[in-house]
Formats: structure tokens, sequence, C-alpha cells
């Protein structure tokens, strides 16, 4: 009796092991709330577009954007009920939510990439954020602009302060979209550069340096460094200063050549770019925006987000870092 | 690594006007021509070239196809390698971009500095396929549209997509298109649509998330596509036959579901159903919404989980080998990666393989029963982004 019992209550036990810890679906599931958290605060709602399948229902200036499926959608109803977003969040508290699963998806800077989080997901877009030295009228010798270019140590900043994340260039389209942006140089010619500097006034040899995020603070500090061995002296002024050269970062918005050659040229207020029926004299346009150096290439960089463990299918992002919550469901795993 | 060649010749003015400065390549040959035609004018009469190599693409071939078309064209025009003092450094790299290889070439001539970029569209090559050992599958149709399901009556086979029904015919070797009929639903499809072919003779009915289509392909492809809330009719193997409600907007079978006897029953939700047959008697799997995979008897009535690891998709078979049915079924892996297909029988409610599974470039996104020892099986496919549609069949081992 005792050992007939046993084996029952050894079935027993393993069916609702069974029950409890069962392979999940591999079909998507519909329904439930995505929760993002971005570190953004845009000052209004038209600054996200609207992800594919969702209807703006909800707008917090400042604190929080939500979402909801659009029944009718064109491309079909999506799998998740709602998307809340909650703006203005660090990436430090964005990376705790993640942690305690208050937050889905999250933003990754390079402190919390460098930790390792178990059940979290990146993903990673191509590098569509170009970072670069815009220079401002003031500095009229293009001597001085060549000279901090040849300065910059691009490998050490990128080994060192951006961890290798996306890629060292001297162009404005990234090698993605282009496939010739290698041919635009991105090397340092310190000895170039102190040649360029020695043949410059006294006054020539200052300049202000005013970094838009905050988060780009330490990849200024290097920069000053480096014009220092090129006998530049290079002072960081407030972002809300008029500085001599800017260190800023845009978007590419998208992945055809022209159209984002005119984008970025536009951003950096550059000239519009020439009109270009082929690869070369795509080449050619961006050659004759980046001559004078009044724009110096950095590096072109990704967006990073992570995902929980609830969030299935994906990417979260496509390549050129937009969301795209429609194709994304939740379901708990064990 | 290097080549280096010299000379000079009088065909050069023809061959660089014949240059055309907008149009892309039809290859790689044709762009390493378009480079040697302004590298020879770049070089002048009597000059010396050294051409260095690099590949940044993620071609392997064409790299050497086009060195050779490079040195060619070169010599073409009367230039022949040297070792020792060219005239013009050049260095030219395979590159890529979304839409087309690039070869671009960086020529120096003293402080001169010269930058070419001739380029030829991507052409993605297609989808290998591999062997399976037991179940035996054959690719039958790929297109970049989605499948939901493919059916092959009498007059040739029948391809349901998201927005369109279409007869194929046979013409030799191909298949040819005869006729498509568009379908309109009244509300957009929803997202992870899923549709089914029935057939009956040359008759055949469409399923899908509130539509049906029922029509006839003799003499020609026919069609009456209207609203419907009807139950799907799921098959499995050449017996097993279950009536159920499919949820509308949605991706599954909302649990109503009729049997053969006519008994009508509620169930939990669930994605695909099978019958097995197991000491005798018939069994229905349902994979349901939650991930587990149910087991019911001959009236639906359930007897427990089944003790299983396995995907959405499951799909009966009666291939008669040994011992009564089968059940085809994929793995409990992401959606975003390969999947496969393995045959199982159920013995105390526990799967047991009957074959090795068989391998897929991609998820599989539907799967049917088609015959009473195949399934309909679609891909996509993860390399060429293709939608293919297989026929497996359970093919006895001896």
């Amino acid at each position: 009796m005792s050992s007939r019992w046993f084996v029952q209550t050894k079935r027993i036990a393993l069916v609702l092991l069974l029950a409890s810890f069962g392979p999940a679906a591999t079909r998507p599931h519909y329904g439930g709330t995505l929760r993002v958290e971005i570190r953004e605060s845009p000052p209004s709602p038209e600054v996200f577009g609207v992800p594919k399948g969702f209807v703006l229902t909800t707008w917090e200036a400042g604190r929080r954007a939500v979402f909801t499926a659009d029944e009718n959608a064109p491309g079909g109803r999506p799998f998740l009920d709602n998307v809340d977003i909650q703006l203005a969040r660090s990436l430090r508290d964005q990376s705790v939510d993640l942690e305690l699963r208050k937050a889905d998806v999250v933003e990754l800077g390079l402190a919390e990439l460098r930790r390792p989080a178990a059940g979290r997901r990146p993903w990673s877009s191509s590098p569509v954020r170009l970072m670069a030295l815009v220079f401002g009228p003031r500095v009229t010798d293009a001597r001085v602009r060549e000279a901090l270019a040849l300065a910059v140590d691009r490998s050490a900043i990128h080994s060192v302060l951006l961890q290798t994340q996306g890629e060292i260039s001297g162009a404005l389209l990234p090698q993605w979209i282009t496939g010739y942006a290698f041919v635009f140089n991105a090397t340092t010619d310190i000895a170039k550069a102190q040649a360029l500097v020695a043949s410059l006034g006294p006054a020539d040899r200052t300049l202000s340096l005013a970094v838009d995020d905050a988060a780009n603070r330490s990849i200024a500090d290097r920069i000053q460094l480096n014009a220092r061995d090129a006998h530049l002296a290079v002072s960081i002024v407030p972002a809300t200063a008029i500085a001599d050269v800017r260190l800023v970062e845009t978007r590419i918005p998208s992945a055809d050549a022209a159209h984002a050659l005119a984008s970025v040229a536009a951003a950096f207020g550059l000239n519009e770019p020439a009109p270009a029926r082929n690869p070369e004299e795509q080449y050619l346009a961006e050659r004759a925006l980046l001559d004078g150096f009044r724009v110096i290439p950095l590096f072109h960089l990704p967006d990073v987000y992570g995902a929980g463990p609830r969030v299935q299918g994906g990417p979260v992002i496509n390549q050129l870092g937009e969301w795209r919550f429609d194709s994304l469901w939740l379901e708990e795993r064990p | 690594m290097i080549a280096a060649v010299k000379g000079w010749h009088a065909v050069v003015a023809a061959l660089l006007f014949s240059c055309s400065g907008a149009k892309a390549a039809d290859d790689p040959g044709g762009a390493a021509r378009e480079l040697a035609r302004k590298t020879v004018g770049f070089a002048g009469k009597g000059g010396q070239v050294a051409v260095t190599w690099r590949n940044l693409s993620s071609l392997e071939s064409a790299g050497s196809q086009a060195r050779t078309a490079f040195e060619e064209a070169l010599q073409e025009v009367g230039l022949h390698a040297a070792d020792s003092s060219p005239t013009v450094e050049a260095r030219v790299t395979l590159s890529e971009n979304a839409s087309q290889y690039l070869l671009v070439e960086e020529a120096s001539k003293g402080d001169e500095h010269q930058v070419w970029i001739a380029s030829w569209k991507r052409s993605d090559p297609a989808a290998a396929l591999p062997a399976g050992l037991a179940l035996q599958k054959k690719l039958v149709w790929e297109q970049a549209e989605q499948i939901l399901d493919v059916a092959f009556p009498p007059a040739g086979m029948l391809v349901l997509s998201p927005a369109s029904v279409t007869l194929y015919a046979r013409n030799g070797s191909q298949w040819e298109a005869r006729r498509t009929i568009p379908l309109t639903p009244a509300k957009p499809w929803p997202e992870d649509l899923r549709g089914h072919l029935r057939l009956k003779g040359a008759s055949f009915q469409a399923l899908l998330p509130g539509m049906r289509c029922d029509g006839s392909t003799e003499p020609s492809l026919s069609a009456d596509c209207h609203a419907s809330e009807e139950a799907w009719v799921l098959e499995s193997g050449s017996r097993g036959l279950l009536l159920a409600e499919f949820a509308a907007a949605r991706n599954y079978f909302d649990g109503r579901v009729t049997t053969q006897s006519g008994q009508r029953k509620n169930v939990t939700p669930f994605f695909s159903a099978a019958s097995v047959e197991s000491q005798g008697r018939t069994w229905w799997l349902l994979a349901e919404t939650d991930g587990r995979v149910q087991m019911f008897d001959g009236s639906l009535d359930p007897v427990g989980a089944a003790n299983v690891q396995w995907g959405s998709d499951i799909a009966g078979t009666d291939a008669q080998c040994g011992a009564g049915s089968q059940v085809l079924a994929t793995p409990a892996v992401d959606r975003g990666q390969s999947d496969s297909l393995q045959a199982f029988t159920l013995a105390d409610r526990t799967a047991r393989p009957l074959t090795e599974a068989t391998e897929f470039p991609g998820p599989v996104l539907a799967l049917w029963t088609s015959g009473a020892n195949s399934v309909t099986a679609v891909v996509r496919d993860l390399r060429s982004q293709q939608y293919s549609a297989y026929v497996v069949s359970v093919v006895c081992a001896n």
C-alpha cells in the first residue's frame, strides 16, 4: 500500500512539476503592458513618432507616454496591449528597474554594458549615431580645425572610454550605409598637428569646447589632453555657452545614403550635398562636406537596449535604432 | 598581394570613352574593368601600377574574380607586371553596403590622390536544402511574401498568402502562376496571421481568421470569399477530425471544439492539435497557449499534461510504419531561431521519438497535416528572409 502510494505520489509530483515548469509556447502571446524606460524627456510626443501598430493614449510631459494597440493597425494588431514609456529616467535607475523587473526594456549605457546581468537580453542597432566635433563660425583658420582633427586619438577613446562600442570613423556616414567610410582618414598624426599649430598665431591656439551631453564629458576631457599634445589649449565650457567647438551627437535617420547625408549636413549647418547617382558621386559629395574640417567625425555609435526575461520576439529595435514594439510579446518563463 | 603592371596602349582612349559614369556594373568583373580603365588613365603612358587588394566584404569568391578581371583589363591595354618603382600605388578594397558590393580604389601618384568607386548589385544566394533521415522533406515553394499554407489539387499547387490565393500549374520543371484571387479582409489581418487550405478533389476551402473562401481550381481558379466565424476543420492523419473555432484577430483556437461524434466541448485555448493512437485508443494532443501540451481522450475529456518539450506547432500523421500514428512537433525554441521537426509517438503520456529531427533554415511558422503520412511546414528562412513551404513525409525506414 505504502509503496503504491509512494509511486502515485511521485507521479502526481512529476505532473505538478511539469505543470509548473512546462515549456513556454513558441507562438506569440497576445496581451500585457510592456514597460519601457528612457533617458530622454522630449517636449512633445511627436518626437517619438508613433510606434508601428499603436496609438498614443496618454501623454504626461516629462514623465510618461502610453501607447495602446491599434485594433485596426494596417500591419495587424500588435501582440501587446500597451507600451508604457517612463521618461527622464537616468541610465542607472533604468538598470536598477530592469534588475528588479520593474521595467521590461531599458537603454544600456557603457557602465551597464560592462556589468553582466542575468536574464538581460541586449539589443543593438547598427551604428546610427554620429559623434563629432563641430566648429562654430569664430574659428576661421582651417589649420586650427585640421590640427585638432589630427590630434584626437580616436583609438584610445574607443577602446577605453567607449569600451569598443561602435566604430571609429572619419566619415559622416557609417560604413554599413555607404561601404566607403574607411576611405576618410581617422588616424592621429601629432607631428603634423604640431606643425600646423606652430604656423598659427598665439590667439588661434586656444579653443573653448562645449559638450552637449554630460555623459560624454570624459570624452571631451580626453580630447582636451590630445589637443594639449598638439600644443592647442582647449578649455571645456558649459553646454549652454557659445563655444568655438562642440562635441555633439546626431542621429543618422535613414539607411539611404543620400537622404542620410542631407540630414547630417542639415544638422551640422553644412551646405546641402550635391545630388549623387552612384556611390562614387556620393563619396565626392561627402568629401566636399568634410573639406575644411568644419566637422570632425569621431565615432559611429549604436543604440543599445536591454530587455528583461518577459520580453519575447523582437528585435526591440531595428537597424536604425527605431522601436519595433509590434513584433514583441510578453511571456513569463521560469 | 601586390600586382604591378606597366605600359600603355592605343586602346586606352576607347576604353575610357566607353566608361559610363552613373551606372552600376553588372558583376565584379565589370566593376573591376571600370576601375582598371580609370587607373590606366591616371598612370599615363608607360606608367607602372602597384596594386594591393583587401576584402572588407562578406564575399569570398568575388574578390578573386574582381582581381583577375582588373589585372586582365590592365593587360588588355598593354600594361604588364613590374616589380619596382611604380608610378601609381593603388589599394583596391572589396566592400559592401546594404544594397551593393563596392570596389573602392585609392590611388596615389606623388602628391596626387584619387578615389574611384565601382559597384554592382547584391543578390543573396538561395538556401540549401539539408537532408533528413526517417522524415523526408521536400521544398515545394519559396516566395518573399508570407506563405500561410500550400495544397496540391489535381490542377497544380495552391498557395495561400495574406493577400491572395494563387493557383500554379506545372510547365516542365517550373511552376507557373495561372490565376490569383486577392483576399480583402474587412479588418487588417492580425500579427502572426494563420491560414489553412483544405482540399476535396478540385474544390478547396481557405480558412482565415474571420474569413472563409470556398472555391474550385477547375476549370479555372475561382473562389467566393466572405466573412465567417465558422469552425475550422483540423485534420490529423487520414482519420482524425476536429472542428475548432479560431479566435478572430488572434493566432489561436479559442477552445470551443466539436468532436467527430458531434460532442461540443470547451477546452483551454490552443495553437494546434494532433491525434495519436496509443494502446489501441485514440488520443488528442492540444498545444495550448500557455506552452503546455494537454492530452485528451477521444471524447475530448482531459487526461493530463503530456510529458513533452514541444513548441506550439504539432500535427498528426498515420503512416503505416510499425505501430499506429505519429505526432510531428517542433521543439520549444525561440521563434527567432532555426527550427526542426521530429516524429513522436506517445507511451504512458510520454513522448518517444520515432525519427531523428529534421532541421530547417528558420522558424516553422505553420504546420498543417496535408495527407495520411505528410504535413506542410512553412518556414521563414533566416538567411534569405524568404518564406519556404515544405512537404514533410514520414517514410518507413525499410
